[in-house]
């Protein structure tokens, strides 16, 4: 068990890349054996993902070389600098990583049936597994070049999957769109590593962090990575291909793009504290982020409110969730040069901006997979043309419901607990913050009951009557997120104290996390 | 206690909240069950009354998505003219949003060095 947890990292990125491309040969002899493989393999790396948290909580950071003798031989002998590939796994990526393996399970769940009539089924799995792999590396690496890597290996096979049903023009439309928007960010990205590089000859996180200068390069730098990796995201003004790609994309694949976009955010926060940490303009970089932020909030549920298509609601709905975390972590990093102001109220916004990930990550996924099912029973994804779903769809009606209370802040639901940390916290550092999440949480409740009396309410239409719920494997896959947002609400204090908090300190202890791969605090 | 959220000002129990809703949810019952006990299932007590006018199949009285929240649009045209105008499906726009934001970035930064 100890060399298990030892080797985890690595195999927590290997055993769904080996698996991808063992499910094709797989898959042609028997879709149960490949079914079966792409279970078990992922709930493998659940287990791997949750003993990893466990070991992280109790002994820190774990690091893990590729091809050093020792696993925590960070530095080959005769060199000064670390060179080989790192993966560092530290609060904040594990909680990335947890979040990601219950979230890429439920989907691979979810998708047993609803793929079901789907041909390229092989394909479908491959891809899937791929873009696992490409999330965890994107949490889990300590280098910046490997940071690029797996962001391309999660876009393209992203992208492939939005595509999945080639039937449909506005599928390919939607993959097209994604796959410009990844590869122009994905570029960004790689220039900024070039700019580093460049200057300070490493491409470690941790050894170039000690060493960062803050030149006019860097800024420059600094701004591609944010902007870049917030254009993945979908910050408002960035926002405008989301809804095209992600409306289209089979609901299991929408579920797994709005971690992906968490991903993306999780590299944002991982450049401004941990890379530029001690060197940023913190109060400047913060407030960018707090301004993007409000529009994103604002924009995103005003859109919301105004769309006919189920799918393009929930887009717009997940990035304007997204605004609240980009608002949360950046009043944290606004003050980030100020101790006082930071243990005050700063390190709980960051808490509430990075419970907000996790609270989205099990409500938003959710109401995607119901946004699915809705599709799945009427086959279409315009609300207009439905309505008295109810009757037919009952356990769908119930998971949506906790869905929409969970996501508009309704108390007791877990979505209620990440805004409450964060209303209050930034209230402290400016009131109209905190108004204009009220204000967007009452628009995303008035939003989400409309598309509930659409969908759902009313008499049963004759064009519906005969159907029945979704297959079984769909509603487990949505009881799994359900019971995770019912487990958080029971425990709150339990999932901050145990996840949140290390999470918000892995951000905000910039030394910690140079001195795991350095062994030295700048 | 695993369920009391400290939020900076105050605290947050749901525990708290749900034995508050279930008792409110007592009484609610409690007074329905004092409510009329003469109602009779599938009789015309139970159907729709339109002032006497005839009753619309399901599918046409079913306020449908598109009007549902029309004075709000109405009350905010002129902001959505403007939001829904950059929403042009187009994807050399989505791009030039992207540079236009990035240089504004970059120009801030620097802005931000030199007051330094």
């Amino acid at each position: 068990m100890a060399a298990l947890i030892t080797h985890s990292p690595i195999l927590i990125i290997a055993i769904p890349l080996l698996a991808a491309f063992l499910t094709l040969p797989i898959g042609m002899a028997s879709k149960k054996a490949r079914n079966a493989l792409v279970i078990v393999s992922l709930t493998f790396v659940a287990f791997l993902v949750f003993a990893l948290a466990r070991d992280i909580s109790i002994n820190g950071i774990h690091i893990y070389t590729l091809g050093a003798t020792s696993p925590d031989l960070t530095t080959p002998t005769g060199f000064m600098v670390p060179v080989r590939i790192i993966l560092e796994v530290d609060g904040m990526s594990i909680l990335m990583g947890i979040i990601w393996s219950i979230v890429s399970l439920a989907a691979a769940i979810y998708s047993l049936s609803h793929i079901a009539s789907e041909t390229g089924q092989n394909r479908f799995y491959t891809l899937l597994l791929l873009m696992v792999t490409g999330g965890f590396g994107m949490m889990f690496t300590g280098d910046l070049f490997n940071l690029f890597v797996f962001l391309e290996i999660a876009s393209i096979s992203g992208a492939a999957l939005i595509a999945f049903r080639t039937r449909s023009a506005d599928t390919q439309e939607g993959g097209f769109k994604y796959i410009v928007v990844s590869a122009i960010a994905g570029l960004m990205v790689l220039f900024a590593i070039g700019l580093l590089y460049a200057q300070y000859n490493l491409l470690n996180i941790g050894a170039l962090a000690q060493v960062i200068q803050y030149t006019t390069l860097d800024k420059i730098a600094l701004a591609l990575l944010l902007i870049a990796f917030a254009m993945k995201t979908g910050m408002v003004p960035l926002h405008l291909w989301f809804p095209d790609a992600y409306s289209v994309a089979p609901a299991s694949i929408t579920g797994m793009l709005v971690i992906t976009s968490h991903a993306c955010m999780y590299a944002a926060f991982r450049v401004c504290f941990t890379l530029y940490g001690g060197v940023i303009d913190a109060p400047v970089v913060g407030w960018i982020l707090i301004v993007f932020g409000l529009l994103t909030m604002f924009v995103g549920v005003t859109m919301a409110v105004y769309q006919k298509d189920v799918m393009r609601f929930m887009s717009y709905h997940a990035i304007s969730q997204l605004g609240y975390m980009w608002v949360g972590v950046g009043v944290g990093l606004a003050v980030l040069g100020n101790p006082a102001l930071l243990a005050t109220y700063g390190r709980d916004a960051i808490s509430g901006g990075i419970f907000h990930i996790l609270n989205h990550a099990m409500y938003k996924p959710l109401l995607f997979f119901t946004g699915g099912a809705l599709f799945h029973y009427t086959g279409t994804r315009d609300l207009t043309k439905m309505g008295g779903l109810a009757h037919k769809m009952k356990w769908t009606t119930i998971l949506y419901i906790i869905g929409t209370l969970s996501i508009s802040g309704i108390p007791p639901l877990n979505g209620f607990s990440s805004k409450i940390l964060i209303y209050e916290s930034v209230f402290r550092f400016n009131p109209i913050l905190t108004i204009t999440g009220i204000i967007v949480s009452i628009l995303t409740l008035a939003s989400f009951t409309k598309a509930f009396h659409s969908a759902f309410m009313g008499a049963e239409l004759p064009e519906y009557k005969e159907g029945k719920e979704v297959p079984k494997s769909m509603i487990i896959a949505m009881m799994i997120l359900a019971a995770g947002i019912v487990f958080i609400t029971l425990f709150p204090s339990l999932i901050v104290d145990w996840a949140i908090h290390p999470a918000a300190d892995a951000l905000i202890d910039q030394g910690a996390y140079i001195n795991a791969v350095t062994g030295a605090v700048p | 206690m695993t369920s009391i959220l400290e939020s900076g000002y105050a605290f947050w129990n749901p525990i708290i909240w749900i034995i508050a809703f279930v008792v409110v949810m007592v009484i609610v019952y409690f007074f329905r069950r004092r409510g009329q006990k003469q109602y009779k299932k599938d009789t015309a007590q139970a159907r729709i009354f339109l002032c006497g006018e005839e009753v619309p199949e399901a599918g046409q009285r079913h306020i449908r998505v598109g009007n549902i929240y029309w004075g709000f649009f109405e009350t905010l045209k002129e902001y959505y003219n403007q939001v829904l105008r950059p929403h042009t499906g187009i994807i050399n726009d989505y791009i030039l949003w992207f540079v236009a934001v990035t240089a504004i970035s970059v120009i801030v930064l620097l802005i931000a060095g030199l007051a330094k």
